[in-house]
């Protein structure tokens, strides 16, 4: 560019394109039109976010959110920091949410089925008519999922007083847990687990950081438990066949066989009990197991089981699980072993605690199979089956699907047309949680409400569940006590509210205050989400004496060498396969496989290999009659006499998203059942697997597994922080020290700097408003707490109006993330017990001093702002996509097509757009702008307060889900800030700047390991 | 000079790159933009800007009661209107026939759907708030409104609202330049 031809020559001509460009895209007499409101509400104020803070309706966790509202929509789900349970995190699951509501497939009004068979639109009014001439005297069975407290009590109310009968059914309860703690301590509840307060973390398969009860609040407490704090962290150790999300964040993984976790948590308590411990009345019994016996049926080495004796025996330990992936014949027997071992390591009142009083109502597996019973002799002439999808879900041996299809008047309370309400004769529209008044309560008197954000989106005719409960009861001459559902959440509250000081809220100061009156309390409550009710439940101290029933430990014969289990899990992404008709769900990479939209089945590389399978070989995988087709994942985390599927795929009535994605692996369930508790095995024997020929080319994100010598995550052994080698390991990576500038005046000069985030902008940078001062925008993540969720992918997706492409678009590296979980396996190796270290890393735009995205663009729409930020002018963008290829971090993603019609994204999921983000257009380059937009809100606010944008003032939007405590993000410049401290800290490192001096704003605090790593850091 | 020639030639690549601009999807509560008819470039309520701004000086962020505060300034919901214009009040000394609509409007709870003048595009973000607090009069971009009768027309002394004229103020107040301050 230097004989006679300069950058901004170049840059005139094609500005004068692209102005022409905006004349010619404007037709200049389009009328556009502004509509006011006929009569505002006082809280709205255009322009300006509106906050409800609520309770998250996607699982039984009931975490707190706090919802953005744009104009009267909600357009963001964000973690509410003030709820005790939640404490401010959210998983992908909850941010989709917005998905759920704006879904395009709810259903639209009221269907009855017509004399021709077929489900025909009706008005609710007919509906309602029809329900309640029906219901009378039909002795109804309410079928329903997991309901708050409110809820539920009004669906037993109603349930009695039509003389019906009411189960509960959520696959993702444990109750063989429940059932092992009824049998243990006498009473039906749920135990409370403090992880905080473990130094040594067991799991037994169950996977708490993604499914299993609730899984944010666990992230959070795992963060604090686990993660480097003052030379001092916890060690996690899991026992299973299976590296879940929750296994790929372990020390150690002693890779045990599919059914033995029973044995092995006998043997750990009877090695504890020889060496002193008491274990009530089980003491005798569990001081039979041995340590090498168990580790003879698990397959594993005694001399691992016996250092974690040792371990048990040291301090302050917590056992956890088996969970869903300890679904077997024996699944109570395993709880109950587990349970011993907790008590056997003094856990007991210290890490694990049991409530004295019965918690959250749930049904048995029992009662489920008598309910079915029941509509097939036809005790049940009506059946309504209310925010559960048991057609679906259900294993075939319950026989739902052909029990509900004989009664004569089938319900369902739906918000889509899924396998269940494809079946049901009326089907009436639920509103969604964040349409619906409601609450939740939680351990330790915990009690949060929930309240619509948002009027029903119009496109819906639908009405909460509770409100048309108690119009039914009107109808059939029963008064259920309130006018309105929220009348009656309400009224519920004041009354427990009623008791002076019986309702406090906790403020920021840690601190308990009492509200007097029941009214000032509840609009407190709407506004705080949530308090606590006074009187707590004692805990139980103890092993109940003399158990009532006695529980058979002889866990099912482990399957033989060269024999093959089938382990069927909840989905991280879709849970029992509710949330699978999200597209953000759908795109999300699996945290384990990184696979999207499809199904996949995970085999261990040498069952792979003595099978003769390579990734992405389409095999049959079948059980008795049932068979699925799937790609194979090789995963070197999974036992080699196992093979996995997730749940939630497979959808044949569901949505435009769901069906025919992934496969459903319940049908190849068969009908062994828990002895106990009577809930379906989850892991099946006799498992047969055979390739089909055909071949499919995985939509995954993964690129490799391996960091090969990038150094992309260091790790950093726990013995070796606080040694010298470390800090300058991590400070002395710090770029070259110079770098070319541009000029004024044209060409570049060289310039040194120590490569420190905070010099920017370089000294003597001297034309703009660079010369000026300026905050530098700069983001820690400390990866030693990240579990690698991906909840921050989600938010980012919602906060930032990104695209979802598709699974073929995936497939040829077309995915339009901003912010991806990059994974690593460093050790892993399912042969022997021993330490496992998998590695994430959460990357994004690295915002680089020295951007080499920057200069290659020939219209400088990649550009420096003077506050730091690394910025894609998004109208200036000419898509030569010059930046993407010179960007080293892979984070630029480019708009092949036009996402921003009605086909790409139908009405009304567009309600859900930022409207502080402009829509991009095809043509696009795209990336991570660090949330510029709330940066800039957060400016315009202080500004006019006249002030400085205080540190923590700005929470973008993946800080704002992440359950673990991840990101800090602030001013580097500001030597206070939290980001600037934990920059400075001596695990700090950037990624691949000691390589190719890029000199980025996001800091990375590697892993620490239990482990020694080797020289290099990794 | 051949060299510029090529450079002209990919700038007419740019061009076509970027004809269809960036998305401008409907936001929910923005109406479609309906093809121009003349009685679709009328307003719906002939409301005289200058009999209200101008003779009764009635100050602009009291109908525009967001701009102090947000982003956008704010249409004034009916309920503004008819706080004057009640039945009994003020009847409408100009037009009063108009006074009429506004009211059927607000009895029957439909909103006035009034046509759009003063647009920037979809991809930028003008923030209201800190050009009043920064001293900019709502007059230097709608221009003297507070004269001009029943808007369908931007003000004449109004800028174009383009980015060179908005640029050309920032440099002239010392604000900032930069991209993002207003495309993100």
């Amino acid at each position: 560019m230097s004989d006679g031809l300069r950058r901004r020559d170049f840059l005139k001509v094609v500005g004068v394109g692209s102005a022409g460009a905006a004349v010619a895209g404007c037709s200049e007499g389009d009328v556009e039109r502004l509509i006011p409101y006929v009569v505002p509400p006082e809280e709205i104020t255009p322009g300006v976010a509106t906050w409800y803070a609520t309770t998250c309706g996607e699982c039984a966790a009931g975490c707190g959110v706090r919802v953005r509202t744009r104009e009267g929509r909600a357009v963001m789900m964000e973690g509410n920091p003030d709820h005790p349970v939640s404490q401010g995190g959210l998983c992908s699951r909850g941010v989709s949410a917005l998905q759920g509501l704006y879904n395009p497939d709810r259903l639209a009004g009221p269907m009855r089925r017509n004399g021709s068979g077929d489900l025909e639109a009706i008005g609710w009014e007919e509906a309602l008519a029809l329900l309640a001439q029906q219901l009378d005297g039909a002795n109804p069975l309410l079928f329903t999922g997991g309901k708050g407290p409110a809820e539920g009590t009004l669906l037993n109310d109603f349930a009695a007083r039509l003389g019906g009968r009411r189960v509960i059914y959520d696959v993702l309860d444990d109750a063989p847990l429940r059932e092992a703690v009824n049998i243990a301590f006498g009473v039906n509840t749920l135990p409370r687990y403090e992880i905080a307060a473990a130094d040594l973390l067991v799991s037994f398969g169950a996977d708490f950081l993604e499914t299993w009860l609730t899984p944010v609040r666990f992230t959070r407490d795992f963060a604090r438990m686990h993660a480097f704090d003052h030379g001092e962290k916890g060690r996690f150790v899991f026992v299973g066949p299976r590296l879940s999300l929750t296994g790929q964040n372990a020390d150690e993984w002693i890779p045990a066989r599919p059914g033995s976790q029973t044995a092995i948590a006998l043997a750990l308590a009877g090695e504890l009990v020889r060496r002193g411990a008491d274990a009530g009345p089980y003491t005798d019994a569990v001081s039979r197991y041995t340590l090498d016996a168990a580790a003879g049926a698990a397959g594993v080495e005694a001399a691992a089981l016996s250092s974690l004796a040792d371990r048990f025996a040291e301090g302050s330990a917590l056992a956890l699980g088996p969970g869903l992936a300890g679904w077997d014949e024996g699944a109570t027997a395993a709880n109950l072993a587990v349970l011993i071992l907790n008590v056997a390591a003094g856990s007991l009142g210290r890490t694990l605690h049991i409530p004295g009083e019965a918690g959250t109502e749930a049904t048995s597996y029992a009662e489920i199979a008598d309910a079915v019973a029941g509509m097939r002799s036809g005790t049940h002439r009506a059946a309504v089956v209310a925010g559960t999808n048991p057609a679906y879900s259900l294993p075939g041996a319950f026989g739902f699907a052909e029990a509900f299809a004989t009664v004569p008047f089938k319900v369902a309370f739906a918000t889509a047309l899924d396998e269940t309400a494809h079946m049901a004769d009326l089907v009436l529209p639920d509103a969604h949680p964040l349409e619906s008044w409601g609450d939740s309560s939680h351990p330790g008197g915990v009690y949060a409400v929930r309240q619509p954000v948002m009027r029903p989106v119009p496109a819906f005719d639908s009405r909460p569940m509770g409100d048309v409960l108690l119009d039914l009861g009107r109808r059939l001459g029963e008064d259920l006590g309130a006018e309105s559902f929220r009348d009656f959440v309400r009224a519920r509250f004041a009354q427990r509210a009623a008791e002076p000081g019986s309702f406090s809220f906790t403020r920021d100061d840690g601190a308990g205050e009492t509200v007097s009156d029941p009214d000032s309390a509840w609009r407190r409550l709407l506004r705080s989400g949530s308090g606590h009710f006074a009187g707590s439940v004692e805990d139980i101290q103890a092993l109940q004496e003399a158990p009532g029933t006695a529980v058979g430990f002889d866990s099912p014969v482990a399957a033989e060498d060269g024999e093959l289990s089938l382990i069927v899990h909840p989905s991280p992404r879709f849970g029992d396969g509710t949330h699978s008709n999200r597209p953000w769900l759908q795109e999300l990479p699996d945290p384990v496989s990184k696979v999207m939209w499809h199904g996949w089945a995970e085999i261990n590389p040498t069952t792979a290999e003595r099978l003769g399978l390579r990734e992405g070989d389409v095999v049959a995988i079948s059980t008795g009659d049932e068979a699925v087709e799937v790609p194979v994942w090789v995963y070197p985390g999974i036992h080699p006499g196992a093979v996995a599927l997730a749940m939630g795929g497979g959808h044949s009535d569901y949505g435009r998203y769901a069906n025919g994605n992934g496969v459903n692996p319940v049908p190849l369930l068969g009908s062994a059942a828990d002895a106990h508790s009577g809930a379906p095995a989850l892991i099946a024997g006799g498992l047969s697997i055979a390739p089909t020929g055909a071949w499919r080319r995985l939509a995954s994100t993964e690129g490799s597994s391996d960091q090969d010598d990038r150094n992309i995550t260091p790790a950093v052994a726990l013995s070796a922080v606080g040694h010298e080698a470390v800090a300058e390991a991590g400070h002395g990576e710090g770029g070259h020290g110079q770098l070319r500038e541009l000029q004024e005046g044209g060409g570049f000069r060289t310039v040194t700097t120590e490569g420190r985030a905070e010099d920017f902008p370089l000294p003597g940078s001297d034309f703009g408003a660079y010369g000026e001062e300026h905050p530098r925008w700069a983001m820690a993540l400390d990866l030693d707490k990240c579990t690698g969720c991906g909840a921050c992918v989600t938010a980012c997706q919602a906060e930032n109006n990104i695209p979802w492409v598709g699974e073929d678009q995936v497939a040829i590296g077309r995915e339009m993330h901003w912010l991806r979980l990059e994974r690593y396996y460093e050790t892993v190796d399912a042969s022997h017990s021993g330490p496992v270290d998998i590695r994430f890393l959460p990357m994004l735009c690295q915002h680089c001093n020295n951007a080499p995205c920057e200069p290659v663009c020939p219209v400088f729409a990649a550009y420096h702002t003077p506050d730091g930020l690394n910025a894609q002018a998004y109208n200036r963008c000419v898509g030569t996509r010059y930046c993407a290829n010179n960007c080293p971090y892979k984070v630029r993603v480019f708009n092949w097509l036009r996402y921003t019609d009605e086909e790409q994204i139908p009405a009304p999921l567009n309600w859900q757009f930022n409207p502080d983000v402009t829509v991009r257009e095809n043509g696009v380059m795209e990336k991570c702008t660090f949330c510029v937009q709330r940066i800039r809100e957060a400016g315009n606010r202080a500004a006019l307060e006249g002030r400085e944008v205080r540190d923590g003032e700005v929470v973008t939007a993946c800080q704002s889900v992440c359950p673990a405590g991840v990101i800090t993000f602030g001013n580097i410049k500001d030597h206070d800030s939290q980001v600037a401290a934990a920059a400075g800290d001596e695990r700090a490192y950037r990624v691949l700047d000691a390589l190719i001096n890029t000199q980025p704003a996001v800091h990375y605090l590697r892993k620490v390991t239990l482990h020694d790593v080797e020289e290099g850091g990794h | 000079m051949k060299r510029l020639w090529l450079v002209a030639g990919i700038g007419a690549v740019a061009l076509i790159l970027t004809v269809p601009l960036l998305g401008s999807r409907q936001a929910p509560g923005e109406a479609p933009e309906a093809e121009a008819t003349q009685e679709n470039l009328s307003q719906p309520i002939q409301f005289p800007h200058n009999t209200h701004a101008g003779q009764w000086l009635i100050d602009c962020q009291y109908c525009h009661f967001s701009a102090e505060r947000s982003v956008d300034a704010g249409i004034p919901p009916v309920e503004t209107c008819i706080g004057c214009h009640r039945e009994g009040l003020i009847a409408g000394r100009t037009i009063p026939e108009e006074v009429v609509k506004v009211r059927e409007h607000y009895n029957s709870g439909t909103p006035i759907p009034w046509r759009r003048i003063y647009k920037v595009s979809d991809h930028v973000h003008f923030p209201h708030m800190r050009h009043v607090a920064a001293g900019v009069t709502c007059q230097s971009c709608h221009g003297e409104v507070q004269e001009m009768g029943v808007l369908t027309e931007m003000a004449p002394q109004a800028g174009n609202l383009k980015m060179g004229w908005c640029v050309s103020c920032h440099v002239e107040r010392g604000a900032s330049r930069d991209c993002t301050v207003c495309h993100y």
